[in-house]
């Protein structure tokens, strides 16, 4: 076990096998590479994707298929290959949520997806299939 | 800013393992062919731009009232 420091949920232990690798990082945040997945409601909708090793750099993030269920974007080969990822059933995919003072959306267009095989992830660029950076949660 | 030109099926190489092909003109659109290792990551900048501003708001909703966000649907 270790401990995760974050400015958002306080001190957390964590197993280290959770950790999520992200070689290349997350646009804009490249120099951070190792996640965890931190449960934030009970139907397993929303989680914290919290830097271990940034306490004031967490994202929230949706399971797309709870709000919409028509989302199965290709990844592209050579993004899979990236992450090893041989098997669709071990690409779990996670959108980041944005939050203003209007509206709550999700980023269709480059969701986190995480081979749970190999913890595993990298945020991927679905150019070309119709999705959009800010789709709102629950059709407002 | 380097500037070049090229005709159509010439290229340039960037660093030793990038290679940029112009593969067509037609009027006033380009067709591009890039061979790069897959590390190297390629988008058109309007949706790099799009996703890094998409990614920072993103980071910057970590103080979130939880209550706020919309339960799915059962």
């Amino acid at each position: 076990m270790m401990l995760l420091e974050s400015n958002r949920l306080g001190t957390l232990e964590i197993n280290e096998s959770s950790i999520i690798e992200m070689p290349d990082g997350l646009l804009g945040f490249e120099d951070r590479k190792r996640f965890v997945l931190i449960p934030a409601d009970d139907l397993g909708a929303y989680s914290w994707l919290h830097s271990v090793d940034d306490a004031a750099l967490a994202f929230l993030v949706v399971v797309p298929h709870f709000f919409f269920p028509d989302y199965e974007p290709e990844v592209p080969e050579a993004e899979a290959e990236a992450i090893e990822l041989t098997d669709a059933d071990d690409a779990q995919l996670l959108c980041l949520v944005s939050i203003t003072d209007d509206d709550i959306t999700a980023n269709l267009l480059g969701p986190v997806v995480v081979n749970v095989a190999r913890q595993l992830a990298r945020q991927v660029v679905l150019a070309d299939q119709g999705f959009e950076a800010r789709s709102p949660i629950g059709g407002r | 800013m380097l500037v070049l030109s090229r005709k159509a099926g010439e290229s340039l190489v960037i660093g030793s393992d990038v290679v940029v092909t112009v593969l067509e003109v037609r009027g006033d659109l380009v067709r591009i062919g890039i061979d790069a290792p897959r590390s190297v990551s390629v988008n058109r900048k309007e949706i790099h731009d799009e996703l890094m501003a998409a990614n920072q708001q993103a980071a910057g909703s970590v103080a979130i009232d939880l209550g706020r966000l919309p339960k799915p649907p059962s």
